[in-house]
């Protein structure tokens, strides 16, 4: 790979593909082994970094978040920050105020959210990895739209520091790229104990000795709404993974279900304590009037520059802890996670992996989410909130295509800290799986 | 969720809506509220799981430091005197 070359072409890549919200102005690549891009919401010394929010404008922040500053270290050059839904509100990278990522298959389609820009970047640069965040799947639907490998792991394996918070109890950093021998190389260098992330600080030591897969449990309930070009696919290689020695069953998992709403519920209610940081002081945009009055100057401030889904997402997560709603809401949702965990724990007693489609469908156009209505676009999220919410580690590979080329992919879960077996399979579906490559006309 | 409701909660996040806004904020977290019902038919684990595996809690030593540079933190805030300028309380 020549590196000056990559840099060189992503203003013109990113003309089309909208994948950056901000290209590094340093084009040199002397000194560096490889080229890396962030998700927006992580914090980086030498670029703005902006959560995909006009409320940010401006903010430059003193410090790398632990995870960029790991990669720079091991030799990496950051090139960019990737596009992405307001604060990680979203699924189709659509609420994003700075530009939409354009999927590589197909421009006039989505690709997938909230860290579309990254899978895109991954999708569209050759020989790259960039980090993700992932909240209620926001690493693994994009990957399966763009076409490409996307890790997601255990709930506090990646410190946390520096990643600009939306649900403290759920946000992960994890990798994506086109080739899955990325994630292996790449999930050592972020994960560990930081001492700035305490949540990091409880995690085993993640040794890689390339456990694999034998059995994995098909839940009956999650191949229920999948478009049918996506069943197909998927189908098609259960079939593939029988020949790989791989045990199948189906299974019912009624617990599923109720991962949707106990995450949303959750995830707003922290999103709106999070967001209340955002006044137009100390970051970002601080261009208001000084002379109003204290609540009137952030009130001003706030319903200016935050987005439609911001502003939605604030008022759910307001309301679910307000008295006389929060033990309906907030405390119900903290009991249901408890059970989602504990049945997803007896379901590995017997397998190895939880195994689904990615999403219930493939990238849809702009035009089509543009009609969705809030349920709608939050139910197309409903096979990738559950290990989210449980803080298991998941995978998405690309599994197939359907009939106009759009990728599908399919979603591995495992118990928590059992990222092996997850890398190992990537691996080996590398070489299973013949993945088709996004044309990249400029 | 009726737009009363709507204005009250808008009011304790520190926004104001526009009437467009209340109507459809209003339907919009009527539906997702709806949708939510589902939930009171699940079966509950025991206790509250507010983070989803086991943290530690790890403190450093309590000896005073700089971790960042405060003239690199305020560099990009509106001040006045080294003190962040916000609007008048009173």
């Amino acid at each position: 790979m020549n590196m000056d070359v990559t840099v060189a072409s992503l203003p013109r890549l990113n003309e089309k593909y909208s994948m950056f919200s901000r290209i590094s102005d340093d084009i040199g690549t002397a000194d560096f082994k490889f080229l890396f891009s962030a998700k927006d919401n992580l914090t980086s010394k030498d670029m703005e970094t902006r959560c995909g929010s006009r409320i940010l404008e401006g903010y430059r922040p003193a410090f790398d978040a632990t995870a960029i500053e790991k990669m720079r270290i091991s030799g990496g050059k950051l090139i960019g920050k990737n596009n992405m839904d307001e604060f990680g509100f979203g699924t189709f990278s659509t609420n994003s105020a700075f530009g939409i990522p354009r999927n590589p298959f197909d421009p006039e389609r989505s690709c997938g959210g909230s860290s579309g820009g990254s899978a895109c970047a991954a999708a569209v640069i050759e020989d790259h990895v960039s980090l993700g965040v992932s909240t209620g799947g926001s690493i693994c639907c994009p990957a399966s739209f763009c076409g490409v490998y996307g890790l997601a792991p255990t709930y506090g394996r990646v410190s946390r520091y520096g990643l600009i918070d939306y649900g403290n109890s759920l946000d992960k950093i994890g990798l994506i790229s086109s080739d899955p021998g990325r994630l292996s190389e790449f999930l050592p260098v972020i994960s560990g104990k930081d001492r700035k992330d305490p949540t990091s600080c409880a995690q085993p030591d993640l040794n890689l000795t390339g456990k694999k897969i034998k059995t994995v449990a098909v839940p009956r309930e999650a191949l229920e709404g999948v478009s049918g070009d996506v069943l197909s696919a998927f189908e098609s290689s259960l079939e593939t993974l029988r020949g790989m020695d791989i045990d199948v069953k189906m299974m019912d998992m009624p617990f599923l279900r109720y991962a949707m709403p106990a995450y949303y519920i959750l995830a707003t209610s922290e999103a709106s304590t999070n967001l209340a940081r955002y006044v137009g002081m100390r970051y970002g945009r601080q261009d208001g009037d000084l002379t109003l009055k204290f609540d009137d100057y952030f009130t001003s401030f706030r319903s200016e520059y935050f987005g439609d889904e911001a502003k939605r997402r604030i008022l759910l997560g307001t309301y679910t802890r307000m008295a006389g709603f929060r033990d309906r809401y907030y405390a119900k949702a903290l009991k249901v996670r408890l059970h989602i965990i504990s049945s997803y724990k007896k379901v590995f007693e017997d397998h190895d992996a939880v195994l689904t489609p990615t999403m219930p469908f493939v990238a849809p156009r702009f035009d089509d989410i543009s009609e969705m209505t809030p349920v709608e676009s939050y139910s197309a999220d409903y096979l990738t909130v559950p290990p989210n919410l449980a803080g298991m580690p998941h995978l998405s590979v690309p599994c197939g295509y359907d009939a106009e080329g759009m990728p599908v992919g399919m979603q591995f879960v495992t118990d928590h800290w059992d990222e092996d077996p997850l890398l190992t399979f990537a691996k080996d579906w590398g070489c299973a799986f013949e993945t088709r490559r996004a044309e990249v006309l400029l | 969720m009726d737009r009363e409701t709507v204005e009250r909660v808008a009011k304790t996040a520190h926004l104001a809506l526009s009437e467009d806004e209340l109507d459809r904020y209003s339907r919009d977290l009527g539906e997702i509220l709806d949708y939510f019902r589902i939930l009171d038919e699940s079966p509950e684990g025991d206790g509250f799981g507010v983070d989803p595996v086991e943290i530690a809690d790890v403190m450093r030593e309590d000896v005073p430091g700089i971790f960042i540079d405060p003239y690199e933190l305020l560099k990009d805030m509106k001040t006045y005197d080294n003190y962040v300028r916000g609007p008048k309380l009173l």
